[in-house]
């Protein structure tokens, strides 16, 4: 029964995805529902993916939640951590404990700051474009049950749409127009990380808060969201239009 | 190809180990020849109308192109610049005519068959463009570009405060490299808090934000976090950026009212 009904809702995710895929579609938003499905079907506490740079080094792109603490984790995965061997050697890595002390000989920032975070496990699933790797699906659990082979199967499924979903921003013609896809991913990820220290500081509230209204407000009206930052950045919209986060206490002093 | 994504060849890698701004010459000349292109030009945005002025071009002709493109104001330089993106035309032959109308035929003229433009920046900031001419029959490699990406990438570091390069190894100042804090999201969120406590672009708020760490010989992504937890504020005051000693105790969202002294 649990299968069947996960079946169904992956059968839901790609088309969710395909629909998406049609229009000139907005890249991070659509790699963080997945990111958040990613959670919900393979049953772990959170999912991230990473895109390798110009200098091949992982960044993160969309993660499951924006928690900061979360994406620093992703951010520490520069030179260690199973994103980095995963996008190295084009193998999955799954079922990662990181409570042994392997683990943390291995990569010993990483596992600390996931620990502290409440981490036990964690797994790398390469993001493959034909024969190169160009980033990594991380998944975390704060439980240690293992990810049998159907769920990495499944895991890997995810990140082939993951792919396809970052090469598909336009039309392409010729390889070289991938790597300026992945840059472009990247570029958008770093201007909603501005936008979100710039709607913190207008109202007075956390990155994180400010970014759940930034996305709500973007969702609810079809907005693209790296489009709608660089409206934002650029003085082309009143954030004053969008509803502040709600909090205990007012701080906003915006308009 | 290497099986994991780009890999910058040896050439390029040791472009990135000598790169510093005030060399004497022109660079453009030793990056053309590793990029195998037929000229290589760097504009920046300068001032606060944001003009742009080419830097380095190699050879002659790039500099003409280079003139030509901010002239017409179209072109895959301007392209890029404006969306941030890699414009990437290596056949400038199979590029629609009304893309850029001017443009295309004026190139021709000149000898140029291919370019591939390569933005300097970071999310909303904006320095400058990297314009490589190409061969319109080779056309540009996956080898071409993931060099020609890291040498922007590099500029984009080394224009931005250059010498952040401190924090994380500890490696000789003014040589820019990938990292340098610049993949922290707290970096770019404390950016976007800077900018709206100052007042200022995107740019200064970074620049501020680095020459706070260097001062402080602090890492730059412990500096951001502070931004971002609020332990830190910059004042836009004559003197040094201010630290606001809030409880200290990192958790939740303090709300000072004055955050406009």
């Amino acid at each position: 029964m649990i299968d069947m009904a996960r079946e169904r809702r992956l059968a839901e995710i790609f088309v969710e995805v395909a629909d998406s895929l049609v229009d000139d579609f907005d890249v991070i938003d659509l790699l963080q529902r997945l990111s958040t499905r990613c959670v919900e079907l393979l049953d772990v506490s959170a999912a991230g993916i990473l895109l390798a740079d110009a200098y091949g080094e992982l960044q993160i792109i969309a993660a499951s939640d924006e928690h900061t603490r979360l994406l620093e984790l992703f951010a520490l995965q520069q030179d260690q951590g199973p994103c980095v061997e995963c996008y190295r050697t084009g193998n999955v890595r799954t079922n990662i404990d990181l409570t042994r002390p392997e683990t943390t000989v291995a990569w010993p920032r990483f596992a600390a700051r996931a620990r502290e975070t409440g981490y036990v496990a964690t797994h790398a699933i390469p993001l493959r474009l034909r024969n190169r790797v160009v980033g990594a699906l991380n998944l975390f659990q704060t439980t240690p049950q293992r990810l049998g082979d159907d769920d990495i199967a499944l895991a890997r499924a995810l990140a082939d749409v993951a792919t396809i979903a970052i090469l598909q921003q336009r039309t392409l013609e010729q390889s070289h127009v991938e790597n300026s896809q992945l840059e472009t991913a990247l570029s958008s990820r770093i201007l909603i990380e501005q936008v979100k220290g710039v709607l913190a500081e207008r109202w007075n509230t956390s990155v994180d808060d400010a970014f759940a209204a930034f996305r709500s407000y973007a969702r609810a009206r079809h907005l693209r969201l790296s489009e709608f930052a660089k409206q934002i950045v650029s003085g082309g919209f009143d954030t004053a239009d969008i509803p502040p986060p709600a909090r205990d206490r007012t701080g906003d002093h915006h308009g | 190809m290497a099986d994991s994504g780009t890999v910058i060849s040896d050439g390029m890698a040791e472009v990135l180990r000598r790169l510093h701004l005030d060399a004497p010459g022109d660079p453009a000349s030793a990056w053309a020849r590793v990029l195998g292109a037929e000229g290589v030009a760097l504009t920046l945005l300068v001032g606060a109308e944001r003009t742009p002025e080419p830097m380095w071009c190699h050879p002659e002709l790039s500099a003409r192109f280079e003139e030509l493109q901010f002239t017409l104001g179209e072109g895959p330089a301007p392209d890029a610049i404006r969306t941030g993106s890699p414009v990437l035309e290596p056949d400038l032959d199979r590029v629609r005519p009304e893309r850029w109308p001017a443009l295309l035929s004026a190139a021709a003229k000149l000898g140029v068959h291919g370019v591939c433009c390569f933005p300097l920046g970071i999310g909303a900031i904006r320095v400058g463009v990297l314009t490589v001419l190409c061969d319109g029959k080779r056309g540009m490699g996956a080898q071409q570009c993931a060099d020609a990406g890291a040498l922007a990438a590099a500029l984009t570091s080394a224009f931005l405060g250059g010498d952040a390069r401190r924090d994380g190894d500890g490696s000789a100042l003014g040589v820019p490299e990938p990292a340098s804090g610049l993949h922290r999201p707290a970096v770019h969120q404390a950016t976007g808090m800077i900018s709206v406590q100052l007042g200022v672009s995107m740019q200064e708020a970074l620049l501020r934000l680095r020459a706070h760490a260097y001062g402080s010989e602090r890492p730059l992504g412990e500096v951001a976090q502070d931004v971002v937890a609020r332990r830190l504020r910059f004042h836009d005051d004559l003197t040094d950026d201010f630290d606001d000693d809030f409880d200290d105790d990192g958790s939740g969202p303090h709300s000072p009212d004055g955050g406009k002294g």
